[in-house]
């Protein structure tokens, strides 16, 4: 990562200037506050030999420039350090602002069938954290040039107390990095690796037992559980107080590193007092400076892998941007060698576990296929994800929806949605007449997982946004699940009739018999040819219902 | 902590005079006697911190996972409460804690120690703690109630680049590609510049902290060189050394030191405070209401409703008899375990009655509970089976086990001895969910709780469970959910949700 780029994209000449700004600010708070506590000590011991000599010396000597200077120095350090802290993380934040939109414009023109997925707590919780290291890394990165200057100043300064002071003392800043880095591997690393597995195995168990709460509340089993977890958790809580302890050990070896380079300065210092005095302030602030450094560089080091997994995703080949889909020609569908011309309806049958979802999720290219399907006559792991979609609007079983409101959703079926054809489609979904009630109608916000609506609901919402789309084919699992057989049969009976009317084609799952009208024949599942060896790599979850 | 910083002080002030062996001898015990303080505040602190951890933990986990709740929460929430807000807490008590203390002491001591060199540079320390008490509230209170309110707007604003993330292959699917993207960039653009608005005003604290500690050491530093100078413009009140002056001035910078480190630990302060506060309301204190329980004569459930964020059901009214088969339906994630959880007692924050069917209090020991998938304790396949009687006799527990179909299984791996870890490695899905049903036929409970006993089984081994649970339900009251049309056909009735 060098200063002028981020994961070899340029910077923006904006936060260049941010960068610079801090450094700077940041170079001139180490240099002022270090010659702050110098001269202090330098105009205290000068004035103490000069008030010792007599009035007619004390009057020759001249308080006014230390006096200001002291006065000056400390608001510029004052001022300097406010606007490090305020540069730095405006570089920060817009660079990361920057690179959540690539990233995001990234991972967005993926192909969903061999794309990383994001779409678990644990994946996306992480890409999350590597970001934030990544933003921590950039809001330091203008006190590391700093550092090096301010402990440079230091040397400089001790110069002033004899030569041997000045090396002696750049000796013991050149090797304090290497003893940082030592110490923090025995103290440090060990109980931090220590302690990120002992978290992960503790949040696995607990998980595992919350998911079994039921069980452990009806058959009163919270004791042994919590017996079994605090073995975990006092594992945890050991390799923590090491790696806290290490932390406090490192800072307590900093102090006695610093006396003992005062000590060293002082023993050789040859110059006078004052100069000496001045030497000895500054060393100890130069020593603060270096440890400042070594740290952020240890940092870096500690997030590298992070940093790497942030690269990898950026490093994702970027697909040419696909054509508009939903003016596609219609093509037909091949499922379990049934050829089905453009507008044919038919359901897939079996029972429940038998891979109903996954064939309409290969289907709906969401990913690879496991049942020999073809669009178009061309097997559907050769055609390229624009064209399935082109083609497809799946309402899935789980009812996904966007964080945002109704209307943020069903906009993301196709560009230029305006609300008259929310509320058809609504009208069709048989959601219009309980979103007229809410008061925000169509701006009625959901929240995370759907937020307000009951899950039949969410189910419907679902079904509005793939008629929203217009493709050629409607894939629907399990469309009326929740639904009171009134409203599921008026639902039927308006999807029937806009089936008709535009003329789109249906691919449905259902285990329900009412929907099972809409459909003209039936495909069972078990007649359907399996690709082999593609089953077992499957997840666990995804292979339910 | 702080009283050790003397150390230090007295080193430098030494340092200054000619004899330099006492001086080098005082450069490095001082700082070593503050290392070893540094080192002993990090090991109590750590302790006492994680006392602290323990004791929520012993409440949070049988309260969690063995307790009545508001609502059922995911396991993935509860996890966030029991772990992550638990390591919040103790972040706090190590890191926050220890500075506010220092804080509040160590101003005090440092004046106390410098106003034996020097009282008026002592004085002069306390008089920019005025100003700087008056410039902190001004830069703070205020502007940081302001900014702290948009921050928390601003999470959520954050928050939709991780949902738009996570649902990235619902965007792919309708080729919402481009449109989300510009979305996202355009939000994460205003995060970044609401932040830096926020940022600017959030600083100046720290701004005035800064410039009250430099203006500390320039104020002595010339106090202290002018009176050496014997330049005051008034008659010096107290006779001041080169060793004393110099001793005040390194002790100047320690002054606002524990203030700085304390702001330092303003998040960590942030984060311990959110959580104590999330987990004292996930904990409600208040014992329920002991009632005598009546004897289970079939269940009646009148106008069960649940209001919780992402989950409506209801109100729903239907009735068991001791001898029963109702199955209870709905789509995936619209509330069926819910709705299980609170026929069972297990969550609190419901509307409408759930009795015995002659209406007095149900038994919370007269519900068994078998679970899409069962809990597994470390131990062997008898234990496990055994651990809702632990009374039970081996040949009983064999003849569960039989009955739910782990003959085979038993036949080939060594009996009830077969160990088991808590993951159940060696058994299948269909196994697992058998120890489960043998569990809850073992305990002899009068009403079975079943939550989707057939999802994930071949063909032949539902059709065995369905005629098992048609065969329980004449011998005791059995509640399924589920959505397998077979499970569904075998209930005497149809419960949609």
């Amino acid at each position: 990562m060098s200063g002028r780029k981020l994961f070899g994209h340029e910077l923006t000449p904006e936060i260049r200037r941010f960068i610079r700004l801090a450094a700077l600010a940041a170079t001139v708070a180490a240099v002022s506050s270090i010659l702050l506590l110098a001269i202090s000590g330098w105009f205290l011991t000068a004035a103490a030999i000069a008030g010792a000599a007599g009035s007619v010396a004390a009057y020759a000597f001249n308080y006014l420039i230390p006096s200001a200077t002291i006065r000056l120095l400390a608001i510029l350090r004052t001022v300097s350090r406010y606007g490090e802290r305020l540069w730095s993380h405006e570089a920060a934040l817009l660079a990361m602002a920057g690179l959540r939109g690539r990233l995001f414009e990234r991972l967005a023109a993926q192909d969903s069938r061999t794309a990383p997925n994001l779409s678990g707590g644990d994946a996306s919780a992480r890409l999350i954290g590597d970001i934030d290291a990544l933003e921590d890394l950039i809001v330091r990165r203008p006190t590391l040039l700093a550092s090096l200057i301010g402990a440079a100043t230091g040397v400089a300064i001790a110069a002033f107390a004899g030569w041997r002071a000045a090396v002696m003392l750049l000796v013991l800043l050149a090797a304090l990095p290497v003893s940082l880095r030592a110490l923090a591997t025995r103290l440090t690393r060990e109980p931090a690796r220590e302690a990120a597995e002992a978290l992960g195995a503790l949040r696995a168990r607990y998980v595992d037992y919350a998911e079994a709460r039921a069980e452990i509340v009806a058959y009163g089993l919270a004791a042994r559980v919590e017996q079994d977890l605090a073995a975990i958790a006092a594992d945890l809580d050991r390799a923590n107080a090491r790696l806290f302890c290490g932390e406090g050990a490192i800072a307590a070896l900093l102090a006695v590193y610093a006396g003992i380079t005062a000590a060293l300065v002082l023993a050789t210092a040859t110059a006078s007092a004052p100069r000496v005095a001045l030497a000895l302030l500054a060393s100890v602030s130069a020593i603060e400076a270096m440890a400042a450094w070594a740290r952020t560089a240890l940092r870096q080091a500690r997030v590298e892998a992070g940093l790497r997994r942030l690269a990898d995703l950026e490093a994702l080949p970027m697909a040419p941007p696909a054509p508009a889909p939903s003016e596609a020609a219609a093509l037909s569908l091949t499922i379990g060698g049934e050829h089905l011309a453009p507008g044919a309806r038919i359901a897939i049958t079996g029972r429940s576990g038998s891979g109903k979802t996954l064939l309409l999720q290969s289907l709906a290219g969401s990913r690879p296929d496991l049942f020999d399907l073809a669009i178009g006559r061309e097997p559907i792991d050769t055609v390229s994800a624009a064209t399935i979609r082109a083609q497809v609007a799946l309402s899935p079983q789980d009812a996904p929806m966007i964080a945002g409101s109704i209307a943020d959703n069903l906009r993301v079926a196709r560009p230029g949605v305006d609300a008259d054809a929310m509320w058809q489609a609504l009208h069709v979904a048989c959601l219009d007449e309980r979103l007229h009630a809410a008061p925000d109608g169509l701006d009625t916000a959901l929240g995370e997982a759907g937020g307000t609506l009951s899950g039949g609901e969410r189910k419907r919402l679902s079904l509005a946004r793939a008629l929203l789309a217009r493709r050629p084919w409607l894939l629907l699992d399990e469309p009326t699940e929740g639904l009171d057989a009134a409203t599921e049969a008026l639902l039927v009976e308006r999807l029937g009739g806009w089936l008709r009317d535009t003329g789109t084609g249906l691919v449905l799952v259902s285990h329900r018999r009412a929907p099972l009208a809409l459909a003209t024949r039936s495909i069972a599942i078990g007649d359907v040819p399996r690709l082999q060896g593609r089953m077992s790599s499957m997840p666990a979850t995804a292979r339910k219902a | 902590m702080f009283a050790l910083g003397v150390a230090y002080g007295v080193s430098a002030l030494v340092g200054a005079q000619r004899p330099e062996w006492p001086a080098i001898v005082a450069l490095i015990v001082g700082p070593m006697l503050r290392g070893a303080g540094v080192y002993g505040v990090h090991a109590v602190a750590i302790r006492e911190a994680q006392a602290a951890a323990i004791d929520w933990r012993r409440r949070l986990f049988p309260g969690l996972l063995g307790g009545r709740t508001g609502r059922a929460l995911l396991a993935g929430e509860s996890a966030t409460l029991a772990i992550d807000h638990v390591a919040a807490i103790e972040a706090y008590g190590a890191r926050f804690t220890p500075a506010r203390a220092s804080a509040v002491i160590g101003p005090i001591v440092v004046a106390a120690i410098t106003a034996v060199a020097s009282w008026v540079a002592a004085l002069i320390m306390l008089g920019t703690m005025l100003p700087f008490v008056i410039g902190m509230i001004l830069a703070g209170s205020a502007a940081r109630r302001a900014s702290e309110r948009q921050l928390a707007a601003l999470e959520t604003l954050s928050g939709l680049f991780v949902d738009r993330v996570r649902h990235l292959p619902l965007i792919r699917h309708f080729g919402a590609e481009e449109r989300i993207a510009r979305q996202v960039t355009a939000a994460t653009r205003e995060v970044a510049q609401r932040t830096i608005a926020v940022l600017r005003a959030a600083f100046l604290s720290g701004g005035v902290l800064e410039f009250f500690a430099a203006l500390a050491v320039a104020l002595i530093a010339v106090y202290c060189g002018f009176a050496l100078l014997h330049m005051l413009p008034f008659a010096p009140p107290e006779h001041l050394t080169l060793e004393r002056a110099f001793f005040a001035l390194a002790m100047a910078p320690e002054f606002y030191l524990p203030m700085r480190r304390l702001a330092a630990a303003y998040h960590e302060k942030r984060l311990g405070e959110a959580a104590s506060e999330a987990l004292t309301q996930a904990l409600p204190d208040a014992p329920v209401a002991e009632v005598q329980p009546a004897r289970f004569d079939g269940l009646r459930v009148a106008g069960l409703a649940i209001d919780w964020p992402g989950t409506r059901i209801g109100p729903l009214s239907f009735a068991l008899d001791p001898h029963d088969f109702v199955a209870l339906t709905g789509p995936t994630g619209s509330g069926k375990t819910s709705t299980l959880a609170a026929i069972a007692g297990q969550v609190t924050d419901i509307a409408g009655a759930i009795t015995t069917a002659g209406g007095g209090a149900l038994d919370p020991a007269d519900i068994a509970w078998a679970a899409q998938r069962p809990l597994l304790l470390p131990g062997t396949l008898g234990e496990n089976i055994a651990l809702a009687a632990p009374d039970a006799t081996p040949d009983r527990i064999a003849a569960v086990a039989e009955r739910v179909g782990l003959g085979p299984l038993m036949a080939a791996r060594g009996g009830l001895a077969l160990v088991l870890d808590h993951r159940g490695s060696g058994l299948s899905g269909g196994e697992r969910r058998r120890v489960g049903l043998a569990r809850a036929l073992l305990s002899g409970r009068p009403l079975l709780i079943c939550d989707e006993p057939t999802a994930d089984l071949d063909a032949d081994s539902a059709a065995d469970i369905i005629a098992l649970l048609a065969a329980v339900s004449r011998e005791r009251a059995v509640l399924v959910a589920t959505h397998d049309p077979d499970l569904i056909a075998a209930a005497r009735i149809e419960v949609a949700l």
